[in-house]
């Protein structure tokens, strides 16, 4: 066996490398680890400080009457977000889906491309100056109402919508819809009956990301609806309803750590539910991308 | 493209043209052993054989591992079907130019007619071009002369009958006798040579114009390949 | 006694002339555009009906392009464009006032990757009938079609699970069974047997044999194997440069699949077959 021509064995340049890969490890490790204990920190001290708020009358009664930081709960104000954002993704739905349709499916690439800027565009504007847009067209004519806060979260959602629509449309192989074509299906039909139900679970998914998104807005619902009374819990779309985000605004102006401890409170349940609905989006996303990608 | 593949059909076809070559020396070598009652010649003729027999049986493994291994089709696949028989019909005329080596053996000593050797020598030269025109045609893939082969027989075949009519007239001499009857088979195996050449063209005929031809007479009955 | 010459054509076969066929589409100087870059140049040929037509010929020579004129499925792309005249049992597919869905119930195609939808087995094959109003006596619908793919024994019991979960061989064989299920009278193949295994090839190409029965089939392959064993008739497809350097497909020679890979008469046809090139 002779001595090979190259060498193989440990060098110097060998050990540096070995330490910067350590160190490039560290850090990286590091960067998670700060901002996992960044909503770690979050969600701790929402939770501490709303605790001692928290008990079953908080969900299911209304606030109570006259000055009383205790007693009562957020029931209106649940009611409140349930409708708002209820009716604003029953309108932002449809019309994200059709225009990703129309993206996907449609639109000449010219027509595409101005589209989705226009949808960027939108989903940049900061959701107050939305907020102020909607006033003037329906609130200075008609007053505060639900639905108008429905409509400024459904301009919201709908580029989210529709832009991640798109993107679970395109994921669907051509080939799927040339097979439904291939026999003599119209191509709406094949839309409907191939593409969309395959693309259910994405849709749904991104659907979900935009509730959770809308749920949390406070700045158009600011103009819009926040007249609403929080005696009763009033489901009219037509009256103005109080949305959890106010509330939590409204409660956390009141000077007695009463009120400061509903207003955490109530932050801390609307961050459940943001928390909940998102993680749930991610896992119905990955196990949607499975089932397409097997 | 396919450069194994061309190397192999063209091993084939070399492979043939030697046998045809070895089959013709062989043809002159039995007409040449009538001529002079050559024994010593006859011994030669029979080892030669094996010559021809060893090229004989390479192409005759070579050709269905071509066919399995290469899939020829068109051209290529008549080539291949054209070898395969060529190569049969060499084998045969080898066979026979042995026969007419052991029969000259046989004949020895025995009492010969001039004239009877004479037309043996023609028929087996008309034989010998028959071969070399077939050969020739198949090589330069070309079917010119295969109308003119087709003609070339006949007359070969009247030969041997009028061969042996004359072999029957010779004479009650027993040893004479003998000798005509070794001659007539001598004369039924040229008569069996030429057959076999005019086959040669037909394949080269068929491999031209990618259609089988024969023909059928009245004296020799040809069964479709 | 004079030696009686004849010839005798041994290799001619008894088959139908040419002429005696029906024909089931006619194409004429079909030339097929995508934008400014022709694709095919005037192809002209004859469609026999219930025999097998293969189409062969190098990549990029415009067979899937001729293919999906048959079927109307070129309109897909934006930018194409077809010249010429393509008749489908005496009817101009692309005169004014036809519908192209309707073309594509009569003439259905197989890809060359299998595209089962993520359903069922049996929601795959009745998909079809269900929305084309053919939805009476939907089982037994689904069961014949099955059976005619070749593939009924081996689902019969598990119609409803998911088709994703069959083998690519078995997904090819359903979708040949959703194609047939909606009764088209014409089966175009773009590439069948491509993407599957030796074995599930095999199975398809047995299935051919069976399926020119009931339907007129036109199948493109670049296995010229596989069209010598299938096909009746051969058309194969060469490429063409022009002077410009651009590629386009011509048709170089169509005729009986025995006589192109036994006799082809256009030397190029000869080339390819032989795998002198292409």
């Amino acid at each position: 066996m002779t001595e090979p021509a190259f060498s193989l064995r440990t060098s110097g340049r060998l050990r540096r490398r070995q330490l910067v890969n350590r160190l490039m490890g560290a850090l990286a490790l590091g960067a998670a680890l700060l901002a996992v204990s960044v909503l770690a920190i979050v969600v701790i001290s929402v939770a501490s400080r709303g605790a001692s708020a928290l008990n079953l009358d908080f969900f299911t009664k209304n606030q109570a009457q006259g000055f009383n930081p205790t007693g009562g709960g957020i029931r209106f104000a649940i009611v409140g977000t349930g409708v708002i954002v209820g009716i604003a993704t029953l309108m932002a739905l449809p019309l994200g889906v059709m225009i990703a349709i129309f993206l996907s499916d449609l639109a000449s690439p010219r027509l595409a491309r101005v589209t989705r800027l226009a949808l960027d565009v939108t989903n940049g504007i900061p959701t107050i100056v939305i907020g102020i847009f909607v006033y003037t067209i329906v609130v200075a004519a008609h007053g505060q109402s639900a639905l108008a806060g429905s409509l400024a979260l459904a301009i919201i959602m709908v580029p989210l919508i529709a832009r991640s629509t798109e993107e679970v449309l395109l994921l669907i192989p051509t080939s799927q819809r040339e097979a439904s074509l291939a026999l003599g299906v119209s191509r709406w039909r094949t839309t409907f009956g191939i593409v969309i139900p395959s693309a259910m679970g994405g849709i749904l998914t991104g659907t979900t990301l935009a509730i959770a998104r809308a749920a949390g807005e406070t700045a158009p619902l600011l103009f819009l609806t926040s007249l609403g009374t929080s005696a009763t819990a009033d489901s009219n779309p037509l009256h103005p309803l109080q949305s959890m985000t106010y509330a939590i605004f409204n409660y956390s102006e009141q000077g007695d750590p009463g009120f400061q401890a509903k207003a955490w409170a109530t932050a801390f349940t609307l961050m459940c539910f943001v928390l909940v609905t998102s993680l749930g989006a991610k896992l119905g996303m990955a196990r949607y991308r499975k089932k397409m990608g097997g | 493209m396919r450069d194994l593949y061309e190397v192999e059909l063209g091993e084939l076809e070399t492979l043939l043209r030697e046998e045809g070559e070895l089959v013709d020396r062989a043809i002159r070598g039995a007409l040449n052993a009538l001529a002079r009652d050559d024994l010593e010649l006859v011994d030669e003729l029979v080892a030669f054989d094996d010559e021809i027999d060893s090229r004989y049986l390479t192409i005759e493994q070579g050709i269905p591992s071509l066919l399995a291994r290469q899939t020829p089709v068109a051209s290529d696949l008549r080539l291949v079907l054209a070898i395969l028989y060529i190569n049969l019909h060499l084998e045969r005329i080898a066979d026979y130019c042995v026969t007419v080596a052991k029969l000259v053996k046989l004949a020895q000593g025995l009492p010969r007619d001039a004239g009877v050797l004479e037309a043996l020598a023609e028929m087996g030269e008309r034989c010998r071009e028959m071969l070399g025109t077939g050969l020739a045609d198949f090589h330069a893939r070309s079917a010119r002369n295969f109308e003119a082969l087709v003609d070339m027989d006949r007359p070969i075949d009247r030969a041997n009958r009028k061969l042996i009519d004359r072999l029957i007239a010779l004479g009650p001499d027993e040893a004479q006798r003998e000798w005509a009857m070794r001659m007539i088979l001598v004369s039924r195996c040229l008569e069996r040579v030429g057959d076999h050449a005019v086959d040669i063209g037909e394949q080269a005929a068929y491999l031209v114009r990618g259609r089988f031809e024969e023909f059928t007479d009245a004296s020799h009955k040809k069964s479709p390949k | 006694m004079e030696a009686i010459r004849t010839k005798i054509d041994v290799a001619g076969q008894e088959r139908l002339s040419t002429s005696e066929r029906e024909t089931v589409f006619e194409a004429r100087d079909i030339s097929v555009f995508y934008g400014d870059q022709r694709a095919i140049d005037k192809v002209s040929i004859d469609i026999y009906r219930r025999l097998v037509t293969a189409i062969i010929g190098p990549s990029g020579c415009g067979k899937s392009t001729f293919i999906r004129t048959l079927n109307r499925m070129t309109d897909l792309v934006p930018s194409a464009r077809l010249t010429g005249e393509l008749r489908y049992r005496g009817i101009d597919l692309y005169g004014p006032g036809v519908d192209a869905v309707e073309v594509r119930r009569r003439i259905g195609m197989v890809f060359q990757k299998p595209n089962p939808f993520p359903k069922s087995i049996y929601d795959n094959v009745a998909y079809g009938l269900r929305i084309l109003g053919m939805k009476k006596d939907l089982d037994e619908r689904v069961e014949k079609a099955l059976h005619s793919a070749a593939l009924w024994d081996e689902v019969k019991d598990r119609l409803k699970d998911s088709a994703l979960g069959l083998s690519g061989g078995q997904q090819q064989r359903l979708c040949i069974a959703r194609a047939i299920a909606v009764e088209p009278e014409v089966i175009l193949l773009d590439e069948p047997a491509s993407a599957l295994d030796p074995i599930a090839t095999s199975a398809i190409e047995d299935l051919m044999h069976e399926l020119k029965r009931d339907f007129t089939i036109v199948i493109v392959t670049h296995n010229m194997q596989q069209a010598a064993r299938v096909a009746d008739m051969t058309a194969f497809f060469g490429l063409n440069v022009t002077p410009k350097g651009s590629r386009e497909g011509i048709l170089v020679e169509y005729d009986n699949t025995e006589k192109i890979f036994t006799n082809p008469s256009d030397k190029r046809t000869e080339g390819y077959v032989t795998g002198r090139f292409g």
